[in-house]
């Protein structure tokens, strides 16, 4: 059976969340692959959330926030630019690879450019396999 | 003890149901120990399916309600309002969004409906931990700063002046009127501009409630509806109060900035700024004004062609359509044919919108007066070359005809281009200044572009005419009243309700290490000296929840927004 990836989104309500919805009332079709959560702002992302994530099964975190300079809360995710980096750094200790967790900005007019990034973040996880995390945790990953 | 949950899933008539199997979701989420009833029905935002969700509170005493549907942008405040109305907590609610983020982005109905199932089960998860909150009003300060006086702002102006409320009507320019006040007669109906124009310029200037602050500039705004302070400052080079700032109170905003004309010279291929006979519409709205219609040698043209869709409708520059072009195209047609009865007009279009009330008879009456219509190609433009000296005219046009199928080449004397609209220059600024977005044309985005067209995602600032997207005058003036006729409606109540969705900090776990201190953006987290801890002002909090992501000890709850909810929600989305 073929690997399916598990991607959590978290996206910010005012650009990201926005823009999927975008896509979904311009019928733009991207895998299912993404399951996605809303927070007010990118800046709300808790590295505790991705690491909930992982630990939960997924084999990605894909976290979007508005552009640099659009954030409705003018400078929120000139904070979540910092943090991103540094957990990955910390997850890369623990074996975690750079692609599984993605930082992206979407506005909310960029319907096309969330299937798009959904399609290449899966594929490249597709290509990655399952994330070690889930496989010690849970005894056959597919089954969880 | 269990918590009593109700899930409704919607099919949306098929737009759900068509792709997800509902009733499959339903049978697992029924299965969840929290889930008392579950529910699937045709359309729950419409009447019946909220009486449902009443019913079901009052008769079985659920505690908490999710529904599986459309995005919560959509619908949240739908069903808020019917918990509200089964005398239950609005926020023991929680939406699944089922159709923007699922059905309707894919198409294998199997992983569709599994995808289906987690969201539901998310939103089951995460609603477990929602608590009851209690709304705050806050007082509604009833004057308003109307930003931009074209013929949006004027009208907006007027109706909330004229209703008894104070207004700053802020422009950057020396003068009122905006765009208008540069066009001659209107399209369909050719009446004047300046006579719509004096006829509101002259009630603004002699209303007793109207600030009218020319050569201004909103420099901050700060606050949140209802209690804003604007920060402004005079513009121009010079003259007296040059760069003054003052600040005023208003409770709401509406922002009226506008269009600037697109640049005829970014289109190389017809020759303006080169060929001094071709001009654009704006040119030619200048001549209409003067009342002589000549080329730049002074001799009255015997050919003349106008050229819609100057900057729009192309791949190269605005793939939008600016709305006004073509019935101003065909105002020229009968000006220029009264003016210069004996001159010959062709007008070169791709397609002809004639859509709004009127249009269509002015088409009709305008061909009647012996005009060449002829239809060229999206990306095969006309093209313009100067004339021999054998020629009769001034410039030859080459143009390959849709309808015939022929390349015809037509005489001109004077070429209009039917430049198209574009956002302001500094519409991100102004954006920027009171927190809304910009579409990727540059246009302000409205809350909801079908149900909510004048307000935006921030509340207390509403958005009307041409800032929003290209529009004529009819349609600004209806978004200008409309917006004037929400904020007087929120004047008549006196009071707001604001979200109930803060950040709280804990004393007791509060080291005071003050870090949240700087993060805030709007400042709303003081530090108590004394007690050594710090404090949210849960009015100024805008619930972004920067600070609790960052809290150190773990002190700050972001409320609706904390992470036992969310964490609930990961756990949940990824079974
Ligand atoms: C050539 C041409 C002909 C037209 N003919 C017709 C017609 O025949 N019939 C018809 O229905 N429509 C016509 N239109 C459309 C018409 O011009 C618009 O519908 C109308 O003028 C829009 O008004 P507005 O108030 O939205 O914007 P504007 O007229 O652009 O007014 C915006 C105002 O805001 C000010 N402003 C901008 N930014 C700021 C800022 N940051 N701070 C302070 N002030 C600011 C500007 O100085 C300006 O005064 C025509 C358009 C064109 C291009
Ligand atoms: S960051 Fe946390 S611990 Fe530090 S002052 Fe703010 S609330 Fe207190
Ligand atoms: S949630 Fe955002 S706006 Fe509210 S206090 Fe924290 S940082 Fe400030
Ligand atoms: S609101 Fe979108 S990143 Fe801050």
């Amino acid at each position: 059976m073929s690997f399916e990836p598990r991607i959590l989104g978290i996206l910010c309500n005012w650009c990201s969340y926005a823009g999927a919805d975008l896509a979904g009332t311009s019928r733009i079709h991207y895998p299912p692959n993404v399951r996605i959560i809303r927070v007010m702002c990118s800046a709300r992302v808790d590295p505790t959330f991705v690491v909930k994530a992982l630990v939960s099964g997924a084999d990605g975190v894909l976290i979007c926030g508005c552009h640099p300079g659009d954030c409705h809360y003018s400078e929120g995710n000139y904070k979540t630019m910092r943090r991103i980096p540094l957990l990955k750094k910390v997850l890369k200790d623990f074996g975690i690879e750079d692609e599984r967790v993605r930082l992206e900005w979407i506005s909310a007019s960029e319907g096309q450019r969330f299937a798009d990034i959904v399609k290449d973040m899966t594929e490249r996880i597709r290509v990655l396999g399952p994330s070690h995390v889930a496989c010690e945790l849970h005894a056959d990953p597919r089954e969880r | 003890m269990k918590a009593k949950i109700g899930v409704y899933i919607c099919h949306c008539g098929s737009n759900i149901a068509k792709i997800v199997d509902c009733e499959a979701v339903r049978e697992y989420i029924s299965t969840l120990p929290e889930v008392a009833i579950a529910r699937t029905y045709k359309y729950m935002c419409s009447n019946p399916g909220q009486d449902l969700i009443v019913q079901d509170i009052k008769e079985h005493g659920l505690q908490r309600v999710v529904v599986a549907a459309c995005s919560p942008r959509m619908h949240e405040r739908t069903f808020r309002a019917a918990l509200q109305a089964a005398g239950l907590n609005p926020y023991m609610f929680e939406m699944a969004n089922i159709r923007e983020q699922c059905s309707w982005v894919h198409d294998d109905p199997q992983a569709a409906t599994e995808k289906a199932k987690a969201l539901a089960q998310a939103a089951v998860r995460r609603v477990v931990h929602h608590e009851a909150l209690e709304q705050m009003t806050v007082d509604m300060c009833p004057n308003t700063l109307v930003i931009g006086a074209g013929i949006a702002g004027l009208t907006a102006t007027l109706e909330l002046a004229e209703a008894g409320q104070k207004v700053f009507l802020l422009e950057k320019q020396d003068h009122l009127g905006g765009n208008l006040a540069r066009v001659d007669l209107t399209a369909p109906y050719l009446d004047s501009a300046r006579d719509l124009l004096i006829e509101r310029i002259t009630r603004v200037r002699s209303s007793g409630n109207i600030e009218l602050l020319l050569n201004s500039r909103l420099q901050q705004l700060q606050g949140y509806v209802g209690n804003f302070t604007a920060t402004l400052s005079r513009t121009g080079h010079d003259g007296p109060g040059t760069g003054k700032i003052r600040e005023i109170q208003v409770g709401n905003v509406i922002v009226c900035t506008g269009y600037r004309e697109f640049a005829a010279e970014r289109v190389t291929h017809f020759g303006y700024g080169k060929l001094p006979d071709v001009i654009t519409s704006f040119d030619f709205e200048k001549m209409l004004q003067a009342g002589r219609i000549e080329c730049c040698d002074g001799t009255i043209p015997k050919y003349a062609a106008i050229i819609h869709c100057v900057g729009s409708r192309s791949a190269e520059f605005h793939g939008y359509c600016s709305r006004v072009c073509c019935m101003t195209a065909l105002k020229y047609v009968h000006e220029i044919k009264s003016a210069v009865p004996s001159c010959y007009v062709s007008d070169l279009y791709i397609d002809m919108h004639a859509f709004g009330k009127g249009h269509e008879d002015f088409y009709r009456r305008t061909s009647e007066v012996k005009t060449m219509f002829l239809m060229f190609g999206k990306g095969d433009h006309p093209i313009i070359r100067s004339a021999g000296p054998k020629d009769d005219c001034k410039m030859l046009i080459e143009v390959n005809e849709q309808l015939s199928g022929e390349l015809i080449e037509i005489p001109a004397d004077l070429v209009i281009l039917m430049v198209g609209m574009e956002a302001q220059e500094d519409a991100m600024e102004t954006a920027r200044l009171v927190n809304i977005s910009q579409d990727k044309e540059g246009w302000f985005i409205e809350s909801h572009p079908k149900l909510d067209p004048v307000a935006t995602t921030t509340d207390g600032i509403f958005i009307a005419g041409t800032c929003v997207a290209p529009k004529d005058i009819p349609d600004t003036v209806a978004q200008a009243r409309a917006a004037a006729a929400r904020i007087l409606a929120r004047i008549a109540k006196g009071k707001i309700a604001v979200d109930a969705v803060y950040a709280e900090i804990s004393d007791d776990a509060c080291s005071g290490c003050r870090i949240c201190n700087e993060l805030c953006p709007y400042s709303a987290i003081e530090y108590d000296d004394k007690k050594k801890r710090s404090h949210v002002i849960s009015a100024m909090c805008k619930a972004c929840g920067a600070c609790v992501a960052a809290c150190p000890s773990g002190a700050i709850k972001g409320r609706h927004f904390t992470d036992q909810q969310i964490l609930a929600q990961i756990e949940g989305v990824l079974r």
